[in-house]
């Protein structure tokens, strides 16, 4: 792509570099455009609230998406994602309201089990060489039903019913509630905690030799390979942290709504490769890449929220949404070419 | 074929070739690699035009503009890569009946029965006794090859064109083949064989023909022509052996492996080399050796002990024979050897990282340090290190798979083909290297069936055939002919065998 072409005449050239320039940055343009188009015709739009509520809305898609952009960046991937934030969401309540817990055992027990499912996905992927999307897609079947046998399809609330006659002993505990809910310095916590993961990530992925040989594992596993360095190691961390950020996804999830919905993970495997996929051409990177997938979860998210306040019917929504991931993986898939 | 002509270019390939097939003979068509011989033979299937010349079959002359009109003129191509012709998942009728299918004009439309009761006509003519609803995924090799030759007899090929039909084959699998040409020539099927494995060539062919720099320097028959003779009219001119500085090495042995296993083969190796010694490994294209290189870095599943500065080790992954220093500078230097999206520099400091880095935290600064040093040692153009390696020429990317072991723990350098693909310039480049590492003390194991290339840079070089290491000799004592002939087969009697003798003996030398 960034080849000079020789023979070409200046018009040619103009052509090319101008859709260079939509390519690096098409996708900025579009969220300014989105962005300009609700400002303009909705007057409730430019407001504080509603921007710390595109923030709060789109943090937990990013966690499950920084995630997602781990499998994709060791050349996997992670179908299982959605269900592993239903499962955490289901953990976190049942350990506060069916077993009395405090905050230290309802985050460790549901991020210990995004890591388990990452390591399932990884025997079956790694070990046992299965493609990653049907392995994936078998567990994310499996998990999703361990969660709802668990639960026999009910959701987890303060001072449910239990079979026996009592109400549950325990209930969402403030200290909880405030990760989903909670507000630093005027900002929602979780988008704090979104940022603070963002940040970190990148930092991670770019700065530092683990993050490299991620990428590289990815870009050419058999040179790799032959490079000395330990592939598989490599993948199965990818997918355990894909696991890991799902479950954190799914904490939040649970504290934003402060109950445990059975399944109510499901729709942010979609909106998080969507916005990892989008994250392909921000800047022009070519690669999975986690300020990217920022900028495509804000994409996303803006676009929802505009598209409510024109009251669009949620079910309309994913349309656009299924459009919006037609598009980023054209676009990716065009830059590999 | 009359006086054919072609280049490519400015490269002329084809200089004014005749050539002819009687039906009912084997005629061979022998020469090194790039004589010319796939381009006539891609003239004659039907897969390039020819820039000048006619071909004529029994006595019509025809033009081909596609490789159909070759097939339907009868002339049948069995390639040397049998997958590609068929269809693993489907059964063998029908992959029989495919081209058939294919054809919209005249399909014939036969009830499965018979399609079935067909293509075990066919099978039955070329000596294969398998059902025909068997899977071809689930045939030998050596079947899969017999199912090609039944399909292109089942197209009426009267002209039949066997491209290293034996490469891949047993020695009992080879007799078989051979047995079912015999049978077919004497149903008047004249093939024309083109082949490494010059015994084999005595052994089945009527008459010859030697291709040289794309003229024929012999034709005639097969019999009056010594295996000695075949390589001397292959090779040309006896060169004045190249003064060769004489390389002095280390007495002790840095480098050694003992029953290494070959999966492909079934065969088991035993190799050592000396501190700082260049050790080639020299055989035909599918000989074996980027799986031994491959078995020795235990990227390929293998088995066998290795021992490095006296030290054992068993490896069964990369990363452990890596961490022994043992390297692996690979024949597919783009699909193994780069990171073709990342720059220079990335692809460079790979096995740097842990160097430039504290607590994990790369250092850019001393990375590009790091990077613009190899660059610049290593005569790598662009001198920048931010180039993309993707945009880079060959030779360049060689250079780059090359330096990213250069500054590191490596003592055991192992190169396959290493100069395929790169220029002249490239290739001396890669040589100098190579030297300036064993001199350095590293060990170097060349793999190559460049052989000219071998004997300029070795100091040793073993013979790989099928499989197996048959010997490990001097190249100083090694000419480029009998390097050639002992890979084709000939039998290795000695440093002062019979073919050192037969050489100077004739003293020929061919203009």
């Amino acid at each position: 792509m960034a080849q000079p072409a020789v023979s070409a005449t200046p018009s040619k050239k103009a052509v090319l570099s101008t859709l260079e320039f939509l390519y690096k940055h098409g996708t900025l343009l579009a969220i300014l455009a989105v962005i300009a188009y609700f400002g303009i015709t909705q007057d409730q739009f430019f407001t504080y609230e509603n921007f710390s509520d595109i923030l709060r809305s789109i943090s937990i898609v990013t966690l499950v998406a920084i995630g997602i952009t781990f499998s994709l960046i060791v050349d996997g991937f992670d179908l299982s994602v959605g269900s592993t934030v239903s499962l955490a969401t289901i953990a976190s309540a049942a350990a506060l309201v069916l077993y009395r817990q405090e905050i230290f055992v309802t985050l460790l027990v549901p991020l210990l089990l995004g890591i388990a499912v990452g390591l399932l996905n990884s025997l079956l992927i790694v070990k046992f060489k299965l493609p990653d999307l049907l392995a994936t897609l078998a567990t994310m079947y499996a998990i999703n039903g361990v969660q709802l046998t668990y639960t026999k399809g009910f959701s987890i609330y303060n001072d449910m019913p239990l079979p026996d006659g009592g109400t549950a002993p325990g209930k969402f505990i403030p200290s909880f509630l405030f990760i989903g809910q909670g507000e630093l310095f005027g900002i929602p916590f979780s988008v704090l905690l979104m940022l603070f993961v963002v940040i970190a990530a990148h930092l991670f992925l770019t700065y530092t030799k683990p993050g490299r040989l991620f990428y590289l594992t990815g870009e050419n596993q058999e040179a790799a390979r032959l490079s000395g360095i330990p592939v598989n190691r490599y993948r199965t961390y990818a997918y355990v942290i894909s696991g890991f950020f799902a479950a954190l996804g799914g904490i939040v999830l649970a504290s934003r709504i402060g109950t445990g919905q059975v399944s109510a993970g499901a729709s942010f495997l979609m909106d998080g490769v969507a916005a990892a996929y989008i994250g392909f051409s921000v800047f022009g990177a070519g690669k999975p890449n986690v300020i990217g997938t920022l900028f495509g979860s804000i994409l996303m998210g803006v676009l929802l929220n505009g598209l409510t306040m024109m009251n669009v019917p949620y079910y309309a929504q994913d349309i656009i949404k299924g459009a919006i991931l037609v598009g980023a993986l054209a676009l990716s898939h065009w830059q590999k070419k | 074929m009359k006086a054919i002509e072609k280049a490519f270019g400015t490269v002329r390939v084809l200089n004014g070739v005749n050539f002819d097939v009687r039906p009912g003979e084997v005629h061979a068509l022998l020469g090194m690699n790039g004589a010319g011989k796939s381009t006539l033979m891609n003239i004659l299937a039907g897969a390039i035009l020819p820039d000048a010349g006619t071909i004529t079959i029994d006595g019509t002359p025809c033009a081909f503009s596609s490789p159909r009109e070759a097939k339907q003129a009868g002339i049948g191509l069995v390639v040397q890569e049998v997958d590609t012709a068929l269809f693993p998942g489907l059964p063998i009728y029908e992959n029989l009946a495919a081209d058939e299918l294919a054809d919209v004009k005249h399909h014939p439309i036969r009830s499965l029965r018979e399609e079935k009761k067909w293509a075990a006509a066919l099978l039955h003519r070329v000596g294969l006794s398998i059902p025909p609803t068997k899977l071809v995924r689930d045939c030998s090799l050596h079947e899969k090859q017999l199912i090609v030759l039944a399909k292109v007899l089942s197209s009426n090929a009267r002209y039949i064109i066997l491209d290293e039909p034996t490469a891949a084959l047993s020695e009992a699998e080879t007799k078989r083949l051979f047995a079912i040409i015999h049978e077919l020539k004497q149903q008047g099927v004249g093939f024309i064989y083109i082949s490494h494995k010059l015994k084999e060539v005595q052994e089945i062919a009527d008459r010859l023909t030697i291709l040289r720099d794309g003229r024929i320097v012999y034709q005639g028959a097969a019999g009056s022509l010594s295996l000695e003779d075949i390589v001397l009219h292959m090779t040309g001119t006896k060169q004045a052996a190249t003064a060769k500085q004489a390389r002095t090495y280390g007495s002790e042995i840095a480098f050694a492996a003992r029953g290494i296993k070959i999966d492909k083969t079934s065969t088991t190796v035993d190799i050592y080399a000396h501190r700082g010694e260049i050790v080639g490994i020299a055989g035909l294209v599918g000989a074996g050796k980027t799986e031994l290189a491959e078995s020795l870095v235990a990227h390929r599943k293998t088995s066998g002990e290795w021992q490095l500065d006296g030290q054992h080790y068993t490896f069964s992954s990369p990363y452990e024979a890596i961490a022994a220093g043992l390297c692996l500078i690979p024949e597919e230097r783009r699909k193994q050897g780069l990171f073709l999206p990342e720059s220079v520099q990335t692809n460079l400091t790979v096995r740097l990282l842990s160097w430039l880095s504290r607590w994990q935290w790369i250092s850019r600064m001393k990375e590009t340090d790091a990077a613009n040093g190899l660059v610049r040692s290593l005569g790598i153009h662009p001198p920048s290190p931010s180039t993309a390696v993707r945009h880079l020429s060959g030779g360049n990317q060689q250079k780059v798979v090359i330096g990213k072991w250069l500054n590191t723990n490596a003592r055991v350098f192992l190169f396959d083909e290493p100069t395929k693909g790169i220029d002249v310039h490239a290739k001396q480049d890669v040589f100098s290297i190579i030297r300036t590492l064993a001199d350095e003390g590293k060990t170097v194991l060349y793999f190559s069936s460049e052989f000219r290339e071998l004997l300029e840079v070795c100091d040793t070089i073993y013979i790989m055939v099928d499989g197996r290491l048959l010997a490990r000799l001097p190249a100083a004592e090694l000419t480029y002919e009998q390097l050639v002939y002992y890979c084709s087969g000939g039998e290795i009697d000695g440093p002062a065998g019979r073919f050192r003798d037969t050489v100077e003996k004739s003293g020929v030398v061919y203009s």
